[in-house]
C-alpha cells in the first residue's frame, strides 16, 4: 500500500452491503444531494443507513486516506469518470460534452497535486452512463487497479450549471463522504470543476484542497512589464494593468479581494491598493526613497513594508485604516521581504545585519529578533506557510538561487529546487504546494513544487509571456 | 585615451547641464551607434545620454560608449553599497559640475540580476543612498536630491556573466 494508510481489510464484505444500499438508493434515482432539501427527506433513511455503514465499514476499519505528511508519495490510482450529461428532465443524453470537459479539469487538477494517479478512461469497463445508473461494479474498478471512482452527472438549468457527484472507495465498496451538487452560472463551469477537485482531494488527504484558487503575477514581453491574474491552473488570464510603469510584487490580501503590487508609476516605487472586484485603485502612503514589499497581516489590518525615509530600508506596520505608521527595525542594515505568521503574531523577515542577507523572525510588535538561517551566504525572501509550519525563502550557493524551506524554530531545513535563479515562492492555500518563478536566460517562467520536494511543475503561460513575482491568493469561494 | 575619456566626460556632462538630459531613455535604434556615439557628445550638439540600453552595449566593441558614461555612473561590488575610491572621485567631479547649478537631481540604484526582487531593490536603494549622501557631503542641498532603486530590473547591458553584472551594479545620475 506504499505510504497510504490503510488498516482494514480491503475484502471486508461491507463492500457488498453498500452496493446494495447504492442500488437502493439508484433505484428512487434520488441521489442524496447535500444541497437538496427538498430530495434529502425522502433520503434520511438511506442517508442514515449509508453513514453508519460508513462509520463501520469506513472509519472503524480504516478509511481510503492518503498519507501526505511523508516524502516520497506515491500518488493514489483514481478512476475519474466523464460526468453524464443530463436532460433537464435527468434522462441520461448519449454524448457527455459537459461532463468530459468537466473531467478533463478535474483530472488535470488532481494530476498536477502529484497526490493522485489518474487512470486512463480507455481502460475503464463501466460506461459513465452505467456507473451514474447502477452504481459503482466495484470488481471492475479493482480490476483495472482503481482504489477511488468517482461518478457524476451535469446538467444545465436557468443558465446554470449543476454538477452532482459521488466518490467511492472500490476496496471497500463504499462512498467516502456524502454526494455533494455544486451549482454556478455556466460561464464559470470550471469554477465548478475546480470544487470538486477541491472536494475529493480534501476527502482523501484531510487536507483543504487549492484549486480553486488564483495567482496573481509579473507578466513580461520584451522590456514591458503589467500585473495579470489567473486561476492556478492558467486559465482564464485577465491583465490587471495597461499602462507602460514597471510594476512588481503584487500580493493577495487574506480576502483574496484586493492586491498589494509596487508600481512606478509616479516615477518611484510606491505602493498601490487593488480592489479585484471594483477594480479601485489607491496609493499607500508616499515616503520618500524607497517604499517596497508590501505583506497583509492575517486580519486585513496591517500592512507591513519596506521604507528607506529613515536613511536604510526598515521594516514598518502601516495601519491600513488610520494610515498610522510604526517602525519595527532599526539597525544600519537592509532589512526587508516581511511575511506575517498565520496567526498574526510575528513576522519573518530578511535581513544583512550579521554581513549577508539571512532570514530572521521577530514579534509582530518588531521585538524579540532572532536569526533563523545560518547556513550559505545569500538567504532571502521568506514567505511563511498558511499552515504555519515552514517558512520558504531563496537560498543563494554556488552561483544558484534555490527554493527551499526552513520551519519557524530554524531547523529541518532543505533546498527543494536546483536551478540558476529560483525566487519569489508563495505558498498554495492548504500550505502544501510552493509557487515561484523561475529564470533561465532572459526567460523567467513559474513552477509548482511539493513542499517536500517532489512534484515540481511547470506552470501553463501563453508561451511568449514571461511570468514572475507570483502570489497565490486563498481559496475563492 | 583616458584624456580622451576625460574630455568626452566633461562635454557630455555639460551637455547634461544644458537640460538634454532629459532625452528618454532610447531603444535600441538611437543607440546603435553606441561605439561612436563619443563622437557625438564631442562634438557639442549636446545630446545628453549616449547609448541606452541593451543591445548596443552587447557588442564588446561598444564599450567605448560605455565609458562615456562613467560620467554619471559608480559603480558597486556584488552586494555592496560602499562607494570606491574610484566612485568618489566621479561623485566629487560630479558635484563640483552640479553646484553650479540649482536644479533637481535625480539618483537611481541598481544591480545585477541575481538575488532576489525584493532584497534587490532594497540594495539599489542603498547605492543610491550612498550616492546622495556622499554628493550631500560636497555641498549639494540634500532637498535637490532624489533617490529611486530599480533593483535589478534596468540592468545597462542584459548579459549574464561578471562583465556584464560589473556594469549593471551601479548608481547613476540622471536630471529630472
Amino acid at each position: 500500500m506504499g505510504k497510504r494508510c490503510r488498516q482494514g481489510d480491503p475484502l471486508l464484505n461491507t463492500g457488498v452491503v453498500h452496493s446494495s444500499v447504492w442500488a437502493r438508493i439508484k433505484a428512487r434515482a434520488v441521489p442524496y444531494f447535500v444541497t437538496a432539501p427538498s430530495k434529502l427527506v425522502a433520503m434520511v433513511p438511506v442517508c442514515v443507513l449509508a453513514v453508519v455503514l460508513f462509520m463501520q465499514g469506513g472509519l472503524a476499519h480504516g478509511a481510503l486516506r492518503i498519507d501526505i505528511t511523508k516524502g516520497g508519495l506515491q500518488p493514489l490510482p483514481i478512476a475519474l469518470s466523464d460526468f453524464v450529461d443530463l436532460s433537464p428532465g435527468g434522462a441520461v443524453l448519449g454524448q457527455n460534452v459537459s461532463g468530459h470537459k468537466l473531467m478533463e479539469v478535474v483530472t488535470a487538477d488532481l494530476e498536477r497535486s502529484g497526490l493522485f494517479k489518474p487512470l486512463d478512461p480507455k481502460t475503464f469497463i463501466q460506461t459513465p452512463a452505467e456507473l451514474w445508473q447502477q452504481g459503482p461494479n466495484f470488481r471492475d474498478w479493482r480490476l483495472i487497479g482503481a482504489e477511488a471512482v468517482v461518478s457524476g452527472a451535469v446538467h444545465e438549468k436557468d443558465g446554470k450549471l449543476v454538477a452532482d457527484f459521488f466518490l467511492h472507495d472500490v476496496f471497500q465498496g463504499t462512498l467516502v463522504g456524502k454526494g455533494k451538487r455544486f451549482t454556478a452560472p455556466v460561464r464559470d463551469w470550471r469554477h465548478v470543476a475546480h470544487r470538486i477537485a477541491d472536494e475529493i482531494y480534501t476527502r482523501l488527504t484531510g487536507e483543504s484542497g487549492y484549486f480553486t484558487s488564483r495567482i496573481t503575477f509579473v507578466a513580461s514581453k520584451g522590456d514591458m512589464k503589467w500585473l495579470s491574474l489567473m486561476d492556478q491552473d492558467g486559465a482564464n488570464r485577465v491583465d490587471l494593468t495597461h499602462d507602460r510603469s514597471l510594476v512588481l510584487t503584487p500580493r493577495f490580501a487574506p480576502t483574496g479581494e484586493q492586491l498589494f503590487y509596487l508600481s512606478y508609476e509616479i516615477g518611484q516605487p510606491r505602493i498601490f491598493r487593488w480592489d479585484l472586484y471594483t477594480g479601485k485603485k489607491a496609493i499607500q502612503g508616499d515616503y520618500p526613497g524607497l517604499n517596497s514589499t508590501p505583506a497583509w497581516s492575517p486580519d486585513g489590518q496591517y500592512m507591513a513594508l519596506t521604507l528607506s525615509k529613515d536613511g536604510n530600508p526598515e521594516i514598518y506596520l502601516r495601519n491600513l485604516r488610520s494610515g498610522e505608521l510604526r517602525r519595527l527595525t532599526e539597525n544600519n542594515a537592509i532589512d526587508t521581504s516581511p511575511s506575517f505568521s498565520p496567526d498574526g503574531s510575528q513576522i519573518v523577515f530578511n535581513s544583512d545585519r550579521a554581513g549577508s542577507p539571512q532570514i530572521y523572525v521577530m514579534d509582530a510588535n518588531g521585538g524579540n529578533a532572532r536569526r533563523l538561517t545560518f547556513e550559505g551566504s545569500y538567504n532571502a525572501a521568506p514567505s511563511w506557510s498558511p499552515r504555519g509550519d515552514y517558512i520558504a525563502y531563496v537560498s543563494g550557493g554556488g552561483g544558484r538561487f534555490r527554493i527551499s524551506v526552513i520551519d519557524p524554530k530554524g531547523q529541518n531545513g532543505r533546498a527543494l529546487t536546483d536551478s540558476w535563479m529560483d525566487e519569489s515562492p508563495t505558498w498554495s492555500p492548504n500550505g502544501r504546494v510552493i509557487l515561484f518563478s523561475r529564470q533561465s536566460g532572459s526567460q523567467s517562467r513559474l513552477y509548482t513544487i511539493d513542499f517536500t520536494g517532489h512534484n515540481e511543475r511547470l506552470v501553463n503561460l501563453e508561451d511568449s509571456i514571461n511570468g514572475s513575482d507570483p502570489s497565490w491568493s486563498p481559496l475563492v469561494h | 585615451m583616458k584624456r580622451l575619456a576625460t574630455l568626452f566626460v566633461t562635454v557630455l556632462f555639460l551637455g547634461v547641464l544644458a537640460g538634454c538630459g532629459a532625452v528618454p531613455k532610447e531603444g535600441p535604434e538611437s543607440g546603435v551607434g553606441a561605439a561612436g556615439s563619443g563622437g557625438v557628445g564631442a562634438d557639442g550638439s549636446g545630446v545628453g545620454r549616449p547609448g541606452g540600453y541593451g543591445s548596443n552595449l552587447d557588442d564588446p566593441n561598444g564599450m567605448g560608449g560605455g565609458r562615456g558614461d562613467m560620467g554619471r555612473i559608480v559603480h558597486f561590488d556584488f552586494n555592496s553599497a560602499m562607494l570606491s575610491a574610484e566612485a568618489e572621485q566621479v561623485l566629487a567631479y560630479n558635484a563640483k559640475m552640479l553646484s553650479k547649478s540649482s536644479g533637481p537631481i535625480q539618483i537611481e540604484g541598481h544591480c545585477d540580476e541575481r538575488g532576489t526582487r525584493e532584497y534587490n531593490l532594497a540594495l539599489g536603494q542603498q547605492r543610491a543612498d550612498a550616492a546622495a549622501r556622499f554628493l550631500v557631503s560636497q555641498g549639494i542641498q540634500a532637498n535637490r536630491i532624489r533617490t529611486v532603486s530599480y533593483g535589478k530590473e534596468r540592468p545597462v547591458i542584459k548579459g549574464h556573466d561578471e562583465t556584464s553584472w560589473r556594469q549593471n551594479r551601479r548608481a547613476e545620475l540622471v536630471s529630472r
